[in-house]
């Protein structure tokens, strides 16, 4: 069953030296109980599409998109109100920094029921029962005492369990993690990430995780979005993109990680540096990084293709007739 | 160079601590215990990696060996002299041969100052004359792969790869032998890693430098390193040639870390079986007597709480502080 469906989603911020085309047209489709990876290195575009579905951008941010479907509902049409009651019910957010996430001012407790409070007009004794359920889900050893404590008072893994628990407060059916371990450390990454994973499974809600680490893809998600300069340049099931991408950008993302194996090969780096998106080139945002750039590829932009059902990348390479040029590993 | 054979950084028993709170009495006094007895060496024209956690104290052993801190106790022997407690004046020759990277590209360079002009600080007290310097300043910018016409514009007209790059240049103007990289890499992209990583490496091989690599990146710092020392708490948990440690990774602590990084490879991350540790790393505020590990370990025995596991060598230069092992 779809879930969420997104067509032609653009983002534009007007900020005084130019309009920056942050997002740049991109489809996007999450099935229930799916796990979607979107990866792209910083400023690719991949934050600020989520924000824009949500509606969580500054007022200088336009957005438009021919059509955003969420569970039958049509948010196009929506207004910035009855889209944070749905968003509040039916679509949690996890963020990459769980301490600016919280307020400093305000104890746990009283910052995870307050807004249960107000959100399904309940007394504060249900809500705080509420509130303990989530925290004993997203395993807070004695969530008692925890709620009358302070976030400074808590650790990095501590606080994104807060947040993990405020994001499936009204039980939604999408989660959005934008970067949910990036600040904490690889022991309490794994915890974490195997936490969203085990909620996964417990609750059948559809994650959308953020990321720019290939290895949190390959252990959590079933599709993968490779996001560059704005837009889509490949997608595909997890094993299509790490197996047999078609994109060279997605090539030159697995091929400047180092490998498991641990031999002693030189890393193959992407030279150059993103686009400027507020004069975006005309062609493949990737053209001017790509060894295998051909005119084309800087004139104009090359469509989504198919590669099977479930697979498409944009990329010129793919036409008939153009230079064969094959992803021969990672280890090529 | 007298000694070809010997290590160009030897340290030994390295304590660092700080005061906490503000108690005049010595008596009262509690100590943030951020290196407590580490021990290594690092050979000419190698890498030695140091991965922990944050606030094992890694950062805090790199920071001592190039002497921004002064250590509690232990040497550190730089060249053959040790350097632990050696007066300011006295540290003035040391402090060209040795260098260091930073973390963050955006807040290591002054803003304010040109590329150019960052490059060539620390050679302003050389006595070169002007086109000396300005001919030093062109083939550093030329060695870490940016180009000439970058000299003169400002911190903020670059990547954050480009900055790391500038860092560098800065860092290799005083030719220096030995360089601490503290997290050179972690504020970067992915791509850029790469570039950053590689031109690391060229310049190793061709100026012979030596480096400590510090990082949380434990497949990056696979790839960098001949030898790899893992950190916990402040105490040094197991080092060995960097082959040797990732083939036969002895303590519970290693493993455990190593088992939880992400492996992008889809069929291996199903497979891979990982090493649950439950908990946080405690603080290094009178850190748990014995092995500071214990609290967290699956394996932790009554002897684990009474005497803190030295580290010992097993064979293959592979050394291992833990009791089970």
């Amino acid at each position: 069953m779809r879930l969420l469906e997104i067509e032609n989603l653009r983002t534009t911020f007007d900020i005084h030296v130019g309009s920056v085309q942050a997002v740049r047209g991109i489809d996007l489709h999450v099935d229930e109980g799916e796990t979607v990876g979107i990866v792209g290195e910083s400023g690719c575009g991949k934050s600020v599409s989520m924000l824009s579905l949500l509606h969580l951008l500054p007022d200088y941010a336009r957005v438009t998109a021919d059509k955003i479907a969420f569970g039958g509902t049509d948010l196009t049409k929506m207004d910035a109100k009855a889209m944070r009651r749905l968003s509040g019910d039916q679509i949690g957010m996890i963020f990459q920094d769980p301490m600016t996430s919280l307020n400093p001012l305000f104890t746990v407790g009283s910052q995870l029921i307050e807004p249960l409070r107000i959100h399904k007009k309940i007394g504060e004794k249900e809500a705080a029962q509420i509130v303990l359920d989530k925290l004993r889900l997203v395993e807070i050893p004695d969530p008692e005492s925890r709620m009358k404590q302070y976030p400074h008072e808590l650790s990095g893994g501590m606080r994104q369990r807060i947040m993990i628990a405020m994001a499936i407060m009204c039980d939604p059916r999408l989660i959005i993690a934008d970067e949910p371990t990036t600040a904490l450390d690889v022991t309490i990454q794994a915890q974490i990430l195997d936490l969203i994973a085990s909620l996964q499974k417990k609750l059948g809600t559809a994650v959308i995780m953020i990321t720019h680490d290939l290895g949190v893809i390959a252990g959590m998600c079933q599709r993968v979005v490779v996001m560059y300069g704005g837009v889509i340049v490949e997608e595909g099931t997890v094993r299509e993109i790490f197996y047999q991408p078609r994109h060279p950008y997605t090539w030159g993302l697995l091929r400047s990680i180092p490998q498991k194996s641990g031999e002693k090969k030189k890393l193959v780096p992407i030279s150059g540096s993103p686009p400027d998106l507020i004069a975006p080139p005309p062609g493949c945002p990737f053209a001017a990084r790509c060894p295998y750039a051909m005119n084309i590829c800087n004139s104009a932009m090359p469509p989504m293709r198919p590669v099977s059902d479930t697979h498409s990348a944009r990329c010129y390479l793919m036409d008939e007739g153009a230079p064969d040029v094959k992803w021969e590993g990672i280890r090529a | 160079m007298s000694n070809e054979n010997k290590s160009l950084v030897d340290v030994r028993g390295l304590k660092m601590y700080f005061p906490v709170g503000k108690s005049l009495l010595a008596k009262n006094r509690r100590w943030l215990k951020a290196v407590d007895d580490v021990s290594f060496t690092i050979g000419r024209g190698e890498t030695f990696g140091l991965v922990g956690e944050s606030g094992c104290g890694k950062t805090t052993v790199g920071r001592c060996l190039v002497r921004l801190y002064q250590p509690t106790a232990g040497s550190i022997l730089f060249d053959g002299q040790d350097i632990a407690h050696t007066r300011e004046k006295q540290l003035a020759p040391y402090r060209k041969r040795m260098q260091m990277i930073f973390q963050d590209p955006y807040a290591s360079l002054n803003p304010r100052m040109t590329i150019a002009s960052i490059i060539a600080e620390p050679l302003l007290k050389t006595g070169m004359s002007k086109a000396e310097l300005n001919e030093r300043v062109r083939e550093l910018i030329d060695l870490v792969g940016l180009k000439p016409d970058h000299m003169q514009r400002y911190p903020h007209e670059f990547s954050g790869g480009q900055r790391q790059r500038v860092g560098i240049a800065r860092a290799l103007a005083s030719s220096p032998e030995f360089i601490v990289c503290d997290e050179p890499i972690s504020a970067l992209d992915v791509s850029i890693q790469a570039q950053v990583i590689n031109t690391l490496e060229e310049l190793q091989e061709r100026l012979g430098l030596s480096y400590l690599f510090v990082s949380h990146d434990l497949s990056m710092v696979r790839h960098i390193s001949h030898t790899v020392g893992v950190m916990y708490l402040g105490c040094m948990v197991e080092r060995a040639p960097v082959q040797e440690l990732y083939r036969n990774m002895l303590h519970p602590y290693t493993k455990a870390l190593m088992s939880a990084v992400p492996v992008p490879d889809p069929d291996a991350a199903a497979k891979a079986e990982r090493i649950h540790l439950s908990g946080d790393v405690p603080t290094p505020i009178d850190p748990p007597s014995g092995c500071r590990f214990r609290a967290r370990c699956p394996y932790a025995t009554e002897r684990c709480a009474q005497e803190r596991p030295e580290l010992r060598d097993v064979g293959n230069g592979h050394f291992v502080a833990c009791h089970i092992v």
